[in-house]
Formats: structure tokens, C-alpha cells, sequence
């Protein structure tokens, strides 16, 4: 059974084997590129060094985040071009009927397909995602958002999720639609709406956010304020971030010493006493309440993000080996 | 060689509200070669397909050679299964195919199924995608015999050959069943063939079984009954009236002595093998049976 599935596989394999050396190749080099530009940047700074992790944000941002997208797109593929065809390829051909009267029950002959080729569909992508992790290590070090969603589904654990998961969904949809063509556009469609419901939906959910109160001194030292005016909202502090982690709060009221929100006449007022804004902001005893998940949840939440996945996965793969030894009419 | 190939009790398989085959009750000795006859859409490919465990009974019970269809692999072992059509992996050669069979069955003869594919002339670098009809016809007979079981089945192995590549493979058929001692349930729409090389039939119409039973006996026990009208009313039990033909002056009878005693019927005659089929098609469809004359000198 071994063989046979190799066999059917061999080619595919093969190539695809083929893009994976590729794009790792290309990690290395960008992993080495981008040690290089740390070294000159951080390491070695003598002037201008707050700009430094702009700098590196700049030059390589957009190249990992393609990269990202890439690792985010490969489940899909695989669920789409190698499980989906998988068992209804024989389906389609009549060729079950040749392989299912050999003396190897159907259970095992299911068994072999989804351990191996599953097992390359995870460890391709797992591979990827482990060496992008690596190879993006310094960069994450200095931009520090790892939550960042394109960047959290694309690092560490929880491509090996996405890969097992798909394989899975494109298998059982294979089974239960009978039709290559329709399986293989369901298991895409279905998996990315999958990953949008996951990153928008399920991941703000794993834990309770946390909420502190931070006094306008210390915003600039806890997290990064991206901008403050005044809104429809009353005043407020907009893209507020703290290092790590993810913050949850879009848009922040800020509140007097006396638990009432900064007006615009409190701004007006500090405008005519002169003074930079912060110092105004200091003396009207301004705080904000900001809500977000710690960075040291990360791990936790790539474990979580990982076993959500796994647990489908194991819930497909059963209704797969409930439904094929069944016979399929 | 006591266990029955096939044994069945009310066996029925339904999708949704069609009914594929109902209560099919068989009893089929070893050692048969047996011809599963009716028209197209009979129930004959759901019946062989619940025989190779390839789907599963709605309700009634199945057994082949005393155990559930494909239930482990030694019950895969011992039956060989050619599907409709011959199903082979066009993207593998002929030598994969060879593979596949050694590699997925424990019992593989390899020797014989190199020497079957010598035989046939098959190139085995060929793709099997390539390869004509009566080829892959035979290499799918190859790989199901090489696992060496105790039963071959096929479905309508010959619906797709030309005449000469049919009896090609009927031939090969026969000859191997004598080289290794096999049981052979196989289908057919063409009642010549299965004259040629069955032993054993079951005649299969509107998805329920008419007949079934060694030729031999069922040649014996059919008779066609010829008098003048009224005096062929009363016939002895156990006998049984298939058709009916009343002319003014004379009755038409084909009938079954289910006696098994072999009665002597007041002018019987025999009736042909292809007669006593269509006899139960037209008299499944509700239909006179044209055969009721004698067609044949």
C-alpha cells in the first residue's frame, strides 16, 4: 500500500519537493540579508538608531509579508490539488473498484493514503513555516508583533494546523462530492473562509483580553501612541500599541483625572496656556483604558490555534474512515 | 469444498427509493462457474457488487465463502473481482500493475502472472491507459486471478470486447478456472456466452431473482407442453406454469417441475436454454413470451 500510494504520488511529489527547496533557498538567502541589515542597523548603530527598526520594517515588510501570504496560500493548495483528488480521482476513474478487491482492507488502504500523504502535505508546510520563523527571527525581534494576523497564522505551530486541516477538509469533501473539479474549488473556498473566521472571529477568543488603565505619562514608555485627536467620540487615542502584544482596542477615550473624558475644550484651554500637548495631557491627570492580549500569550495561543485544527482534522479523518469502508453508493 | 460461494437470504439493496435488488435468496455451491443473466438495469452489477463487498446490503444477509464480503483481508484474498469495465490505473504501466498486485496481496503468484502477461503479448513498459479493450480487459483478469483466489467474479467482462477479443478472453477464462481450481460467478446480457463456459445460472429480471440452478438440472426439470386447448388445466403439483400461449384449438405451456423428481409430463418437450431465459424476462416485464413456439428446429 506503500508503494502503490508513492507510486500514485511520485510526481507530484516530486515537484512540489522541488518548490519547497526553492523557496527555502530563498529563505536562507533572506535570512541572510536580513541578519546583514540587523548587524549594520542595530547591532553596530552609532547614529540614528530609533530608526532603526523603521529601517528593517521598510526594507523587508513587505517581502516577509508575501511570504507570509504564500505560507497561508500552500494549505489551501495542498487541500485543493492533492487531497481533494486524492480518493476522487479513483472514484471518478473506477480505479477503487480495482484497489479496494486487493487484499488490503479499506480502512488500511485509507489509513496509508491520509498518514502519507498528509503526513508530506504537514511537513512541507511545516518546514517552510519553521524555516520563515527563523529566517524572519531578527526581524520579529524588532517590528515585536506577532500577533499581527498574517503574520501569526504564517510563523511557529500553526501552519502545521492549517496544513493538516486542509489536507483533511479536501479529502472528506472529495469523498462526500464525488467530483474532482467541484471538490477541489469547495476545499478552497471552505478553507479560506476557514482562516478569515479564525483570525477575526475564534482567535480574539481564546482568552479573556486583558484591560489596564495607563496614565499618559507612561503611554509612550508602556506601549506607542500612533495618534491622538479629537473625534465624533469625544478625545482619543487611535492605533495604540504595546510591544508583543495585541491590543484589542481600536479607539481609546481618554479620561480626566477625574473620570470624565477630555473635551474639546480641555485641549482648546491647554492650547492657550502653551506647552507641548503631553505636558497638558500630564496636568489634566490624563489615562486610558486599553484592552489587549499580553505577548507572552503567544505561544498559548499558537498551541490553541494549533489544536483547534488538529481536533477538526481528527473529526474529518473520521468521517472519512466512517464513510469509505462503507462502500460509496 | 463443502462452504457455499455465495449464499444470500432476502438480500436487497435500495438507493433512495429505487430498488436495485430485492430479496434475493441464492445457494450457490463451489466449484460452479456460473453465468448471472438479465437485461440491462436487472440488478446483475449491484449483485456482484455486494458480492465483493464493494457496497453494502440495505437488508438481507450476504455471505462468500462463508463470510461477510471484504470484511479483513483474508476474505479480500480469497475473491478476485473484475468491475464493469475493467477499471486499470491509466497513468501505471503494465509492470506496475504487477506491483500493485504483489505489493497488495500476500497470496501474489507472481510467476503466473508474468507468464499470463508473456502470453498475451503485453508489452509491460506500456501505460495502461494505452492499452485496447480486450488487453485491459485481460490484464485486470490477470491481476484478479495472480492474488489466487478461491473465487473470481466478474461483471460483464466481454460487454465491451469485439467478438474476437470476447472469445479470446472466454477462452483464457476457461482455461485458467481448469489451472486453478476456482469458483467464477460472472455477467452477462449474451446467453451464448454463458452457454459456452457456465455450468451454473441465475437469471436475474426487475431486480429480483427467477430462476437460479445448475443448467443441467434446470434443462431437465423445463419442459414445453403442447395439447389441444382444456386439457393441460390440471397439471401435478409442484410444477409450475412460466407462460401460457392459448390458440383456439391448442395451449402453449413452458413450465418448472420443482419436484425435482422428474415427472413424466404428457407430451413434454425439452426447451432450449436461450427460450428458458427469455421465458422469465418476458414473464418478468409482463409480457408474452414470443418463445412460447418452437423457434428452433
Amino acid at each position: 500500500m506503500i508503494w502503490l500510494t508513492w507510486r500514485q504520488m511520485r510526481a507530484q511529489t516530486l515537484w512540489t519537493a522541488g518548490l519547497v527547496v526553492a523557496a527555502a533557498v530563498y529563505l536562507l538567502f533572506l535570512a541572510g540579508d536580513i541578519r546583514e541589515a540587523y548587524r549594520i542597523n542595530i547591532t553596530d548603530c552609532t547614529s540614528a538608531c530609533e530608526d532603526a527598526a523603521h529601517t528593517l520594517a521598510e526594507q523587508f515588510g513587505s517581502g516577509l509579508l508575501l511570504i507570509g501570504l504564500l505560507l497561508l496560500a500552500a494549505p489551501a493548495l495542498i487541500g485543493a490539488f492533492w487531497a481533494a483528488p486524492l480518493i476522487t480521482r479513483e472514484l471518478e476513474t473506477g480505479t477503487h473498484r480495482l484497489v479496494w478487491n486487493q487484499s488490503v482492507t479499506r480502512a488500511r488502504w485509507l489509513a496509508v493514503k491520509l498518514a502519507l500523504v498528509g503526513g508530506v502535505s504537514v511537513l512541507f508546510t511545516g518546514a517552510l513555516s519553521l524555516l520563515l520563523t527563523w529566517a524572519a527571527g531578527p526581524f520579529d525581534k524588532v517590528v515585536d508583533s506577532r500577533f499581527e494576523p498574517l503574520t501569526f497564522a504564517a510563523r511557529d505551530l500553526a501552519p502545521f494546523g492549517y496544513a493538516l486541516l486542509a489536507f483533511t477538509l479536501g479529502v472528506v469533501i472529495g469523498v462526500l462530492t464525488r467530483k474532482t473539479l467541484v471538490a477541489m474549488a469547495v476545499t478552497l473556498v471552505v478553507f479560506v473562509m476557514f482562516q478569515l473566521v479564525m483570525a477575526n472571529v475564534l482567535r480574539p477568543q481564546f482568552a479573556e483580553p486583558v484591560t489596564e488603565t495607563i496614565a499618559w505619562d507612561d503611554a509612550n514608555t508602556v506601549g506607542q501612541i500612533d495618534s491622538f485627536g479629537i473625534g465624533p467620540q469625544g478625545a482619543g487615542v487611535q492605533g495604540y500599541t504595546i510591544p508583543g502584544a495585541w491590543v484589542v482596542s481600536e479607539y481609546i477615550v481618554v479620561h480626566k483625572a477625574d473620570g470624565t473624558d477630555v473635551t474639546a475644550e480641555d485641549i482648546e484651554a491647554c492650547d492657550t496656556v502653551g506647552g507641548t500637548p503631553d505636558d497638558c495631557m500630564v496636568d489634566l491627570g490624563a489615562t486610558f483604558d486599553v484592552t489587549y492580549q499580553p505577548a507572552d500569550r503567544y505561544w498559548d495561543f499558537q498551541w490553541i490555534e494549533f489544536g483547534i485544527a488538529a481536533v477538526l482534522s481528527a473529526l474529518l479523518a473520521g468521517v472519512a474512515f466512517w464513510r469509505i469502508p462503507r462502500g460509496l453508493n | 469444498m463443502s462452504t457455499p460461494v455465495l449464499s444470500t437470504t432476502a438480500l436487497t439493496k435500495r438507493y433512495g427509493k429505487h430498488t436495485a435488488l430485492a430479496e434475493a435468496t441464492l445457494d450457490i455451491p463451489a466449484g460452479r462457474i456460473v453465468g448471472l443473466v438479465g437485461p440491462n438495469g436487472a440488478g446483475k452489477s449491484t449483485l456482484l457488487a455486494l458480492a465483493s463487498g464493494l457496497i453494502r446490503p440495505t437488508s438481507g444477509r450476504i455471505e462468500v465463502l462463508g463470510r461477510t464480503p471484504a470484511a479483513d483481508s483474508a476474505q479480500l484474498a480469497d475473491v478476485g473481482f473484475v468491475a464493469q469495465d475493467t477499471p486499470v490505473y491509466a497513468g501505471l504501466s503494465v509492470a506496475d500493475h504487477l506491483s500493485l498486485g504483489e505489493h497488495l496481496n500476500p497470496t501474489w503468484d507472481d510467476a503466473f502472472a508474468r507468464d499470463r502477461i508473456a502470453r498475451l503479448g503485453l508489452d509491460p513498459a506500456k501505460k495502461a491507459g494505452r492499452l485496447s479493450g480486450g488487453q485491459k480487459a485481460q490484464l485486470a483478469l490477470t491481476i484478479a486471478a495472480a492474488k489466487r483466489p478461491r473465487l473470481l467474479i466478474f461483471d460483464e467482462p466481454v460487454a465491451a470486447l469485439d467478438p474476437l477479443a470476447r472469445r479470446a478472453f472466454l477462452q483464457n477464462l476457461m482455461e485458467f478456472v481448469a489451472e486453478l481450481e476456482v469458483s467464477v460467478i460472472l455477467s452477462s446480457h449474451l446467453i451464448g456466452d454463458v452457454e459456452r463456459v457456465c455450468d451454473h445460472l441465475i437469471v436475474l429480471a426487475e431486480s429480483r431473482v427467477q430462476v437460479a440452478g445448475d443448467i443441467e438440472d434446470l434443462l431437465a426439470a423445463h419442459h414445453r407442453l403442447v395439447g389441444p386447448r382444456g386439457t393441460l388445466d390440471a397439471l401435478p403439483d409442484g410444477v409450475k406454469v412460466i407462460a401460457a400461449d392459448h390458440t383456439d384449438r391448442q395451449t402453449t405451456l413452458i413450465v418448472h417441475d420443482t419436484t425435482g423428481d422428474h415427472l413424466e409430463l404428457p407430451g413434454a418437450d425439452s426447451v432450449g436454454l436461450e427460450d428458458m431465459v427469455l421465458t422469465y424476462l418476458h414473464r418478468a416485464e409482463g409480457l408474452t413470451a414470443p418463445t412460447l413456439q418452437e423457434t428452433r428446429a
